[in-house]
């Protein structure tokens, strides 16, 4: 299943102490991302995107309006909405295996259908071979892939991507976006990738947000159409990067 | 000020030997630290003996490597030692347990709740430089000469150590950690057995082996501060007979026990606690 997701009047404020006021860091935003839709939240390092995808996974609380999935406010983390860290986000103790084994517990099935299942998630995501391997014994492509395959274990109706390819190679990076968009069209999950790579954005996604300025605020919101690239849509939206 | 607590050296010694780990096994890892050990371990008594024999000591004030261990024999013989170690390992044992169990949930707590760690922070650093050898003549005024004075001394010494270790190691896990097993749907006992848990085991082991030592120094204050048996009490009544021999020879025992007991806990360590393998 999948589900949309709404800000409606989205603003958040870090820092708020006793002493000193709080630093607005997302403005006030309205945006909606439909069912099943893939949408790029791009913009440059610190304008305030995964703040944003923070309040969607509800790590992150909204100084005003809210965040809403599916027609439910959302007001903490939760698995139907999946999350998908740049590093640091699986868990070194146990094997890859074991990390997607973590997120399939809540269905409280059996052991052997739990591990068939961890199985063949890792499978799908091109990790056969290294199923009993530890995180750090695996290259970076290799994490990241057991990262995606715990996340949609899990059956979330929201898959939250973090710039998850960006400490990756050239090479890697391209397969890894070819394995997601495969997965989306699979799974029909609603999808919310952050990037501050505009090639990355237009090659992922059926939209893309521009997201600029301090505080964050949308900047450009385009359509990205199907075929081959754009050269006068990326030069739009590098022109609204420009504005940030 | 004591505004943030001294980082625990244990830290550095686990991640040293995660370094030796990660090379590769040249011929095998136990001989590798076994015979420098035992190596240095033959030059002391060598030098002891020599120093012994040169007569550079007044007579009976440095027994040889040989009257110490008659000595050690002879308490072995009688019971002495067996009563000795018997109420020592009890009273130690006790109080770590004591200390242990309330000093790693408080390090747990405070760890994991910025708020309560604002809170309790500031009076552990009050209390932490305090030598638990300072508080023998209060607990004694509390609680009497009796075992609880000793086992509440050393419970308490243990507390402060193993508490200070938690909190470090429960505070510096990932965050993203946690956040990503409440996306997966963690319950909060499952994010606190299967996350906080093994990712702060590290410290948790380092924390009982620092403990486990805070017991014996804390164990030896509230012996010499009066009681019937135990390896310092006994060390105590030996001084007043000036007989070193069996001072060595209680002095062996307790290092020896510090050693065994470190070797038991760094044993369970190696069986539960996973370290990366980077
Ligand atoms: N926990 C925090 N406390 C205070 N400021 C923060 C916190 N997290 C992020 N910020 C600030 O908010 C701004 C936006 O951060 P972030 O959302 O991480 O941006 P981006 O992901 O686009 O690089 C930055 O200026 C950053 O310094
Ligand atoms: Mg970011």
């Amino acid at each position: 299943m999948s589900r949309a997701v709404r800000l409606e009047g989205l603003a958040v404020d870090y820092g708020r102490t006793s002493r000193r006021a709080a630093v607005p860091v997302l403005d006030r935003t309205d945006l909606e991302f439909p069912a099943g839709s893939f949408t790029a939240l791009l913009g440059p390092s610190g304008c305030g995107k995964s703040t944003l995808l923070g309040a969607v996974a509800g790590f992150v609380r909204p100084a005003a309006g809210r965040v809403a999935v599916g027609g439910t406010q959302v007001c903490g983390p939760g698995p139907d909405r999946g999350m998908v860290f740049q590093q640091y986000a699986l868990f070194p103790w146990r094997t890859a295996r074991g990390n997607v084994e973590f997120a399939l517990k809540r269905f409280g099935l059996p052991r052997t259908e739990r591990r068939r299942r961890a199985l063949a998630a890792l499978a799908e995501v091109g990790l056969a071979d290294g199923v009993e391997r530890y995180p750090a014994q695996l290259s970076g492509g290799m994490q990241q892939r057991v990262a995606l395959a715990r996340a949609l274990a899990a059956e979330p109706d929201v898959l939250l991507l973090d710039e998850p390819f960006g400490a990756l190679d050239a090479l890697t990076r391209t397969r890894m976006q070819e394995l997601l968009r495969r997965l989306w069209q699979r799974t029909g999950t609603t999808v919310l990738f952050v990037t501050h790579d505009i090639d990355e954005a237009l090659a992922l996604a059926e939209r893309v947000v521009v997201l600029g300025g301090t505080p964050g605020r949308v900047l450009g919101d385009h359509a990205v159409p199907e075929g081959p690239a754009d050269p006068a849509l990326r030069a739009r939206i590098a022109g609204h990067l420009g504005t940030g | 000020m004591h505004a943030s607590p001294p980082s625990p050296p244990e830290g550095r010694a686990l991640q040293g030997r995660a370094l030796r780990r990660r090379m590769p096994a040249g011929g095998g890892r136990a001989p590798g630290r076994l015979g420098p050990a035992v190596a240095a371990a033959a030059a002391v008594l060598a030098a002891w003996q020599l120093l012994a024999l040169s007569g550079a000591a007044a007579p009976g004030l440095l027994p040889s490597p040989a009257q110490t261990l008659a000595a050690l024999a002879d308490s072995a013989g009688s019971g002495t030692l067996a009563t000795d170690l018997g109420a020592s390992l009890a009273r130690a044992g006790q109080g770590f347990a004591l200390g242990a169990v309330v000093g790693g949930a408080l390090g747990f707590a405070t760890g994991y709740l910025p708020l309560l760690s604002a809170a309790v922070t500031p009076v552990v650093s009050f209390l932490r430089p305090i030598p638990a050898i300072a508080l023998v003549p209060l607990a004694t005024a509390w609680f009497g000469i009796g075992e609880t004075a000793k086992r509440l001394l050393i419970a308490y010494a243990v507390l402060l150590a193993v508490w200070l270790y938690v909190h470090d190691g429960v505070s510096r896990v990932p965050v993203t950690h946690l956040r990503a097993a409440r996306s997966l749907g963690a319950p909060l006992h499952r994010r606190f057995t299967e996350v906080l848990l093994p990712a702060a085991a590290p410290a948790l082991l380092a924390a009982l082996r620092y403990g486990a030592s805070v017991a014996l120094l804390a164990l030896v204050a509230a012996e010499l501060g009066g009681a019937q048996s135990g390896l310092a009490y006994r060390l105590q009544v030996d001084g007043q007979f000036l007989r070193v021999d069996r001072m060595f020879a209680g002095l062996i025992v307790l290092g020896l026990l510090g050693v065994a007991v470190d070797l038991v806990l760094a044993g369970i360590g190696r069986r539960f606690v996973h370290r990366e393998a980077s």
